[in-house]
């Protein structure tokens, strides 16, 4: 897990979640890309953030995709993401005994009778879902980034102010991690829209 | 039978540490009056050698790397911290040595702000790489050292005294475990000098070297920009840029670079720079040393 | 060889923060094995003398002996020399002391924290074969890697930018970093099984410095007899037993 490197975290707000990781793709000690992604859009409202091992995380993408793609042909309506986590969750235990090396993050809106419900929720490497209700991390600088998050966020943030906590606590947190950083990508998710900023962190 | 085994096999630098620390420490097992009056203060070294407690263990070193080599097993207890990119050169100006300021434990990043060259006196650097505690504590006892050489003999010790007094020190504890890899950089009578020196023995003259987990990254730039006849500025941008390089593209160094400068009246601290902010921005009034921040807006497509 | 294992983990974290005329060090109470609690109120922060504080954590039976063998030092030095010994001058003995331990290590990491010669507020951090640097903020223990980057956030503003024409204060009154030291607790304790239980912060105040910050903090002890010189408090916390 710790061979690649990276980190991902998401956070809820109100009426809003927001999910962001860091760019470095490294070979243990070398870094290698600082533009390497790992968060991918599932729908318009759904996000699904990959941590761990660099090939499992494109492989896993593209299967998301197909099973993603059939089930929006055969349901004809786009999946919620509580849906696609538990989709992560079996697609993940089929590999109970040879397992893919990463850590899922989810981050969406739900659509419910009272309009959007924000979503988050996080999976172990065999699919065991966690379903938080403040924010969720993944990766090498996991740690870290528990304990910012812990002081740093508050319930019922704003979009503005939620992209500023998430922020803070990714650079923070993997600027004390030695495989992770290079750089940083946050996607804060609203009814409306999804604005997507590239952060300037520390390039060691 | 087991006595002669106890007293001639086994690892000889272990049976030396139990045998040194037997002088210090009564039958009683009190420690002797050395602790009173006006030695007080001086513990283990109070008998003039440093005496170490040492594991009544056939293999003491295996015990200890069981239980702190995280190279052996990463899921060690005993943490110690690991120092990782330096580097020194000499030219015509003298001797320029710059380090990085990172200090890692594992995967976690333990402190940005190490200071890996140890200051033995104001004409002799010595850089950390290795234990942290070992280059730490030897180069404060080699200063020690030093200061009783001119003292007894009312003249400098050369950096080639120096770093053979080192060498031989840690040679004594070979296989016990310490890890340290240090360039000792001086002017003597000779002229600028640097000797690379570490835990396995060997000691080194030479004009350039770069110690560390991110070594291979600055050899590559500082290889390609070494002269003898270089001035101040461009040696002093070739060590940052050096450190810089490492910094970037090595995990385990980074954070700031600290670059000394040794002339012949003795070193001088040029200063601390921020990797990061010389990625972006660079050195001062320069261009930022970012692959991205240098080709910004330009590019190689063919146009349409 | 692998029946010799004396050492284990007893949990717990620790932190030390310099002010500019003070320092703050903290500790929770909790000690553990495993998933076992052993006590929860065993201290891992000492006074040593009016202006020094030791906080050890790691392998506690270590942990307490070593600050017996330091307190055993520091009262043959008074004895030899007629006055406390000053705080670098500790740093470098705790370093000489570890270090003579070097093939059988001490499984401790201590955090010196209290005033300078200079009256400016000094924290020292070593590694268990004794490294040591002076910083202005340290955590260590199990919990370090939970604490440290809310510190580098909260105290030294890293990626932070600071307002148009401003810059950030290189040091945080008391009431902050007592503020934040709480926080940081918490923090530790929701996310990590091994801390909890209880909080002790010791403030060392420099010489003539007045109380301000300290007024409104609740269930504050003195530790130092007069008020010239440097003066010791202890403030305790409750934190979650779960």
């Amino acid at each position: 897990m710790e061979y690649n490197g990276g980190s991902v975290i998401a956070m809820v707000g109100k009426d809003c979640v927001a999910i962001a990781s860091d760019l470095r793709f490294g070979n243990q000690a070398l870094g290698i890309a600082s533009n390497f992604q790992r968060i991918f859009p599932v729908t318009d409202r759904t996000y699904v953030g990959l941590a761990g091992l660099g090939t499992d995380v494109t492989t896993l993408r593209e299967r998301f995709r197909y099973r993603v793609n059939m089930y929006t042909i055969k349901e004809e309506r786009d999946i919620e993401p509580q849906t696609f986590a538990h989709l992560v969750s079996s697609t993940l235990y089929e590999h109970r005994f040879g397992p893919y090396f990463v850590e899922p993050v989810i981050a969406g809106l739900e659509n419910t009778s009272s309009g959007s419900k924000p979503f988050i929720a996080a999976a172990d490497l065999i699919g065991c879902l966690n379903f938080a209700k403040d924010f969720v991390v993944a990766g090498t600088a996991s740690s870290k980034l528990y304990g910012l998050a812990e002081g740093l966020w508050e319930p019922d943030l704003g979009p503005e102010d939620l992209f500023e906590t998430i922020s803070q606590t990714l650079l923070n947190g993997v600027d004390r991690d030695a495989f992770s950083g290079w750089g940083a990508v946050v996607h804060v998710i609203t009814k409306d829209r999804v604005v997507t900023r590239t952060l300037k962190g520390r390039m060691d | 039978m087991n006595s002669l085994i106890q007293r001639f096999a086994g690892s000889s630098s272990g049976i030396e540490l139990q045998k040194r620390n037997a002088t210090v420490v009564d039958d009683d097992g009190e420690l002797s009056d050395v602790m009173w009056g006006s030695m007080a203060g001086f513990g283990s070294l109070a008998k003039g050698v440093p005496t170490f407690t040492v594991p009544s263990v056939p293999d003491p070193a295996a015990f200890l790397r069981l239980h702190t080599d995280d190279h052996a097993d990463p899921s060690c207890r005993i943490k110690i911290q690991h120092g990782t990119t330096t580097l020194a050169f000499r030219y015509q100006g003298g001797v320029i040595v710059a380090v990085d300021s990172r200090a890692t434990a594992g995967n976690y990043i333990a402190s940005g702000t190490v200071k890996k060259v140890i200051e033995i006196n104001p004409y002799l650097l010595g850089t950390m790489a290795g234990g942290a505690a070992d280059c730490q504590f030897w180069e404060t006892y080699l200063g020690m050292h030093c200061r009783l050489h001119e003292l007894r003999n009312h003249e400098r010790i050369s950096v080639s005294a120096a770093s053979k007094y080192l060498s031989n020190l840690v040679y004594s504890y070979k296989g016990m475990g310490l890890s340290m890899g240090t360039m000792i950089c001086g002017w003597d009578k000779t002229g600028p000098a640097i000797f690379y020196v570490d835990s396995d023995g060997t000691r080194l003259r030479g004009d350039l070297f770069s110690v560390g987990s991110g070594s291979t990254f600055a050899y590559g730039v500082l290889d390609q920009g070494y002269r003898w006849d270089l001035t101040d500025e461009e040696a002093q941008e070739l060590g940052r840029r050096s450190i810089y390089a490492a910094g970037h593209r090595d995990a385990f160094s980074g954070n700031s670079c600290n670059l000394y400068h040794v002339k012949e009246r003795g070193w001088e601290f040029i200063g601390n720079y921020d990797i990061n902010k010389l990625h972006y921005d660079g050195p001062g009034n320069g261009q930022g040393y970012g692959y991205e921040v240098r080709v910004e807006g330009k590019t190689s497509a063919v146009a349409a | 060889m692998s029946s010799f294992n004396p050492y284990t983990q007893n949990g717990g974290t620790i932190l030390a923060i310099a002010g500019a005329d003070f320092s703050v060090v903290a500790g929770d109470t909790r000690q553990s094995e495993g998933y076992n609690i052993q006590t929860r109120y065993a201290p891992k922060v000492f006074r040593l003398t009016d202006r020094a504080v030791l906080a050890v954590n790691g392998f506690a039976a270590d942990g307490n002996m070593f600050v017996k063998k330091v307190k055993q030092r520091l009262e043959w030095y008074r004895h030899a020399h007629a006055k406390d010994m000053p705080l670098r001058s500790i740093a470098r003995l705790i370093q000489t002391m570890l270090y003579s331990r070097r093939f059988f290590p001490y499984y401790v990491y201590n955090i010196l924290g209290g005033i300078e010669e200079d009256g400016s507020g000094a924290v020292y951090s070593f590694d268990p074969v004794g490294s040591y640097e002076r910083e202005t903020c340290r955590a260590a223990g199990p919990a370090q890697s939970l604490l440290q980057p809310f510190l580098d956030n909260q105290i030294y503003f890293k990626n932070q930018q600071p307002a148009p024409g401003m810059s950030h204060p290189t040091h945080l009154p008391l009431q902050a970093v007592l503020a934040l030291v709480i926080d940081s607790f918490t923090s530790a304790t929701e996310r990590h099984i091994e801390v909890g239980d209880g909080l002790e912060m010791y403030i060392i105040l420099g010489k003539g410095r007045g109380l301000q910050g300290l007024e409104g903090v609740k269930g504050v002890q003195e530790l130092t007899i007069s008020e010239d010189g440097e003066r010791i408090f202890v403030v305790r916390r409750e934190l979650k037993k779960d």
